[in-house]
C-alpha cells in the first residue's frame, strides 16, 4: 500500500477519515485504507499488493467501527466504507480464499449495506440520493451472491451455517415488489436449489410467507406478521415495501367499503399498524381526504374519486411494535 | 459366457470396420447410427467390446488397410470408448468418446449431405448420457463433476455446425434440446437463453420445418422456462402446444408435460378434468388434493397438500404458482356459504356475515379475526375475484345481485 499511499497523498485524494489531523496532503498506514480499483489486472498485480486474510479481517473491523461515527454525514461515512469493503472483496476474490472466516467477512458486509439502506432512506432529500441507494443495493446483492457461493463451496456433509437460514432469507424478501426478477434468476428456480434444512428454518418460513402475503394481497397479516417476527435487518429490507402495502390496503378501504359506512380513523391506524397521528397525513399523501363527526372523531370516507401512490414521495412512517429498529 | 477365441475377437472388429467403411461409403445414415450408440449395449456393441477387451492390439488392424483410414480418427477413440464403457470406466470412456465425436463432426463437416444427420443425433445424445455417467463416478471419488459442462460445449459446437443455410439446418432443434437437458441437469438454466435466442430470431430457422418430435420437446422446456419465470400466459400457451403435438403413446412424455401444465392451468382457474387426472396416475397423487380444495373451497386442504408435497413442488417450481391458488379458494369458500344461504333464504343471501366466515374457517382449523377476513373480502373485490362491498360497521360483505363471481375466463387473478 505504500506505492498508493505516497500517491493518494500527492494527489490529496484522501478520504476525512484517513487524514493525519485534517490534514488532506497527509495520512498514516493507520489511518489509509486501500481503494477499490476497477481496472485491476491480476497480471500486473503481485502478491505484495494484495492483502493477506489477517490483514484484510482487521481492516474490516476498523471500517465497521467507523459506522458508529457522529462526526461526519451518514452518507460520507457510507461512502468510504463502501468502497473501502468493495476493495477488500478484491483483494479476497483474488486470492480466491474460501473459508469460514471470509464467510463471516461477507455476512458482516451484507449487514453494512443492509443497514445503509435504511439509513439513506433519512437522506432522501440530498443530490444523488436515489443513485447511491441504488449503487447500495447492486453491491448488496453482489454481497449475497458471492455469500451463498460460499456456503455452498465450503459445506462439508449436510451442515449448514448458524446465520446462513436469515441470510437465505433475505434474497427471499428483496423479492417483495413488482420487480419479479431483482438478482438476475428467478425466485422459483433459486429455492429449487436451496437445501431443505434451510427451507425448513424460521426465517426462510417467515420470508415466504410474508411474500405469499404480500403476492395475494393480504395487507393485514403482511403488516402484522412483520411487526412481531421480523428481526432488525429483515425489517431494514421490508421497510420500503411497507408503505406500498398501507397503501394498497387504503386503497382497498376506499374502493370496496360501504359509501355509507366511513372508516374510523382509530380502526384504521391498527389496520396500517401506524400511529393514530400518521393515519391523517398518509392518506391525504394518498389524495384521501379525512372528515370529523361531531364528537371529533376522525374517519375515512370511502368511494372517494381521487387516490394516487407513488413510492418515491413517501417518507417512512414507522410500523407499530417496531419503532426499536428505527434508529 | 462364451470363451472368445483370439481369432473370433480379430474377426469380429474386422467386420465392425468394414461395414463402418461401407456405410460411410454409401451414405448410410440409419445403419451408422447403429454403430455409435455406446451406452445403448446393443448385442452388436457388446460383442465388439468383448473382442475389444481382449484384441487389445486394434490400432495395428487400423492402420492395416488404406480403406479404414478416413475412419481411423473417429473409429479408434471411439473403439476406446466402447471398451471401457464395457469394463465401467465411465470416465474413460467419456473422455475417449469425446474424441471419437469431435473428430466425426470434422468430417461431418465436408459431407454436404445431411445423410449423417441421424448418426449425429446419436453421437450429441451419447455425449451429454455419457457425461452424466462419468460425472457420478466422479462424484463418487469425490472429485468435481465437469464433464456434463463439457458435453454442452460440444453441442454448443454442434449447433454452429448445423446452424447454415443447408438442408442440415433442420438437426438444430434436436441438437438444443440435448442443451437443454444439460443445461437443467446442471442448473445453469440461463444459458438457455442464448441458444432459444438464436432458434427463434435467426432468419435461417423456420419453426415449422423442424420435426414434430423436436418442437414437442423444446415447447416443454421453454414452457418449464416460463413456469420458472412466472409468465404463466406464455407457460400454457406452449406447455399446452406440447400436449397437443405430443404422440398419445408416449405417456412418460405427457405425464412430464402435464406436471408443469396442471399448476398453470390451475392458475387461471381452469380445472383439469377427473379423466385426465386419473389416466395419468402419478399427476393425481400429487395434484388431486390441491384440486380439490379449489373444487371445496378448502383452505385447509390447499395449505397441507402445499405442506405435504414442498420438497417436490420446489424443486420442480411449480410451489410459488400453487401459493397463488389461495385466492381462487377463498372465493371458492364464500360462493359456497352463498349458495347455501340462497337455499335457506334467497332474499337475503347476498348478504353475508363476516362471522360466518370466521366460523366456516375455524371449522377448517384457520384461525382468523374478523378484521383479518374483512381484509381477504376486501381484496377478493379489489382483485375483481367478487362484486360487491363490505361494510364496516355491520361486519357485513355485500354481494352484488349480478355475477357476484366472476371466473378467471383463463387470465391469470390480477396483481
Amino acid at each position: 500500500m505504500t506505492g498508493e499511499r505516497a500517491q493518494r497523498e500527492r494527489l490529496r485524494d484522501l478520504a476525512v477519515f484517513e487524514r493525519l489531523n485534517g490534514n488532506p496532503g497527509k495520512t498514516s498506514p493507520t489511518l489509509a485504507v486501500k481503494k477499490f480499483c476497477r481496472t485491476i489486472a491480476t497480471k500486473h498485480t503481485q502478491a505484495s499488493d494484495v492483502r493477506p486474510l489477517p490483514v484484510l479481517e482487521e481492516t474490516l473491523n476498523y471500517l465497521l467501527n467507523l459506522l458508529d461515527s457522529m462526526e461526519h454525514p451518514f452518507e460520507v461515512v457510507h461512502d468510504f466504507i463502501f468502497d473501502r469493503t468493495r476493495s477488500i472483496r478484491q483483494d479476497l476474490s483474488m486470492q480466491n480464499i474460501i473459508n469460514d472466516q471470509t464467510i463471516h467477512m461477507y455476512e458482516e458486509m451484507v449487514k453494512f449495506h443492509i443497514i445503509s439502506h435504511h439509513k439513506l432512506l433519512t437522506c432522501s432529500n440530498r443530490p444523488n440520493f436515489s443513485s447511491v441507494h441504488y449503487l447500495n443495493m447492486e453491491q448488496l446483492k453482489k454481497c449475497l451472491t458471492s455469500l451463498y457461493a460460499l456456503y455452498e463451496e465450503n459445506r462439508d456433509s449436510n451442515s449448514i451455517y448458524e446465520n446462513e437460514p436469515e441470510f437465505r432469507s433475505f434474497h427471499v424478501l428483496l423479492h417483495l415488489g413488482s420487480n419479479s426478477q431483482p438478482l438476475g434468476e428467478s425466485l422459483s428456480l433459486w429455492l429449487s436449489h436451496v437445501p431443505s434444512a434451510i427451507l425448513k428454518s424460521e426465517e426462510m418460513f417467515f420470508a415466504r410467507r410474508l411474500l405469499r402475503f404480500f403476492r395475494m394481497g393480504n395487507y393485514k397479516r403482511f403488516l402484522c406478521t412483520t411487526a412481531t417476527e421480523a428481526s432488525c435487518l429483515q425489517f431494514y429490507i421490508i421497510e420500503p415495501y411497507i408503505n406500498e402495502v398501507r397503501a394498497l390496503a387504503l386503497s382497498c378501504v376506499n374502493s370496496c367499503g360501504y359509501i355509507h359506512h366511513p372508516y374510523p380513523i382509530a380502526h384504521l391506524s391498527k389496520l396500517l399498524m401506524m400511529k393514530e397521528l400518521d393515519v391523517e397525513p398518509f392518506c391525504n399523501a394518498c389524495g384521501l381526504k379525512i372528515s370529523t363527526d361531531e364528537q371529533g372523531n376522525k374517519f375515512l370516507a370511502t368511494k372517494q374519486k381521487i387516490f394516487h401512490y407513488s413510492k418515491d414521495v413517501f417518507p417512512s412512517y414507522c410500523l407499530l411494535g417496531l419503532e426499536h429498529f428505527e434508529r | 459366457m462364451a470363451y472368445l477365441s483370439m481369432g473370433e475377437a480379430h474377426r469380429r472388429i474386422t467386420e465392425y470396420l468394414n461395414r463402418f467403411s461401407d456405410v460411410v461409403l454409401n451414405q448410410d445414415g440409419s445403419s451408422l447410427k447403429q454403430l455409435l450408440s455406446v451406452s445403448s449395449n446393443s448385442p452388436l456393441l457388446l460383442s465388439l467390446a468383448d473382442a475389444l477387451n481382449l484384441f487389445h492390439d486394434y490400432n495395428r488392424l487400423l492402420k492395416q488397410s488404406d480403406r479404414f483410414s478416413q475412419i481411423s480418427e473417429i473409429v479408434s477413440p471411439l473403439f476406446r470408448s466402447i471398451q471401457n464403457f464395457r469394463l465401467g470406466n465411465l470416465l474413460d470412456s467419456y473422455n475417449a468418446f469425446e474424441k471419437a465425436a469431435n473428430a466425426f463432426l470434422q468430417e461431418f463437416r465436408n459431407w454436404e449431405s445431411a445423410w449423417a444427420l441421424e448418426a449425429l443425433y446419436v453421437i450429441a445424445y451419447e455425449i451429454r448420457v455419457l457425461a452424466e455417467r462419468a460425472d457420478r463416478e466422479l462424484a463418487s471419488v469425490g472429485k468435481t463433476p465437469e464433464k456434463l459442462k463439457g458435453a454442452g460445449s460440444f453441442l454448443m459446437k454442434v449447433f454452429g455446425v448445423l446452424a447454415g443455410k443447408g438442408p442440415k439446418r433442420v438437426g438444430a432443434l434436436y441438437v438444443t434440446c440435448q442443451l437443454f437437458k444439460v443445461y437443467f441437469k446442471l442448473g445453469t438454466v440461463h444459458l438457455c437463453r442464448s441458444v432459444i435466442r438464436s432458434i427463434e430470431t435467426a432468419r435461417i430457422f423456420d419453426f415449422e420445418e423442424f420435426p414434430v418430435r423436436d418442437k414437442v420437446t423444446y415447447m416443454y422446456y421453454t414452457g418449464r422456462l416460463e413456469v420458472f419465470n412466472e409468465n404463466f400466459p406464455a407457460a400454457d400457451q406452449k406447455l399446452s402446444y406440447a400436449l397437443t403435438h405430443c404422440n398419445p403413446h408416449r405417456e412418460a412424455n405427457i405425464r412430464m408435460i402435464l406436471k408443469y401444465l396442471i399448476p398453470v392451468k390451475l392458475s387461471v382457474g381452469v380445472l383439469p378434468k377427473n379423466w385426465l387426472l386419473e389416466k395419468y396416475n402419478l399427476i393425481e397423487i400429487t395434484y388431486s388434493n390441491v384440486v380439490q380444495a379449489l373444487k371445496r373451497g378448502d383452505l385447509r386442504l390447499l395449505r397441507h397438500a402445499l405442506q405435504d408435497h414442498e420438497d417436490r413442488f420446489l424443486r420442480s417450481g411449480v410451489y410459488l404458482v400453487l401459493e397463488k391458488l389461495e385466492l381462487q379458494v377463498y372465493q371458492r369458500l364464500v360462493k359456497k356459504i352463498y349458495i347455501i344461504q340462497k337455499q335457506k333464504d334467497p332474499s337475503k343471501a347476498h348478504q353475508i356475515k363476516l362471522e360466518v366466515i370466521v366460523k366456516a374457517l375455524k371449522w377448517l382449523e384457520m384461525d382468523m379475526d374478523v378484521d383479518e377476513v374483512e381484509c381477504i373480502m376486501s381484496i377478493l373485490i379489489y382483485k375483481n375475484l367478487m362484486k360487491g362491498y363490505f361494510a364496516h360497521k355491520s361486519k357485513v360483505v355485500v354481494l352484488s345481485k349480478q355475477d357476484p363471481f366472476p371466473k378467471l375466463n383463463g387470465k391469470p387473478v390480477n396483481s
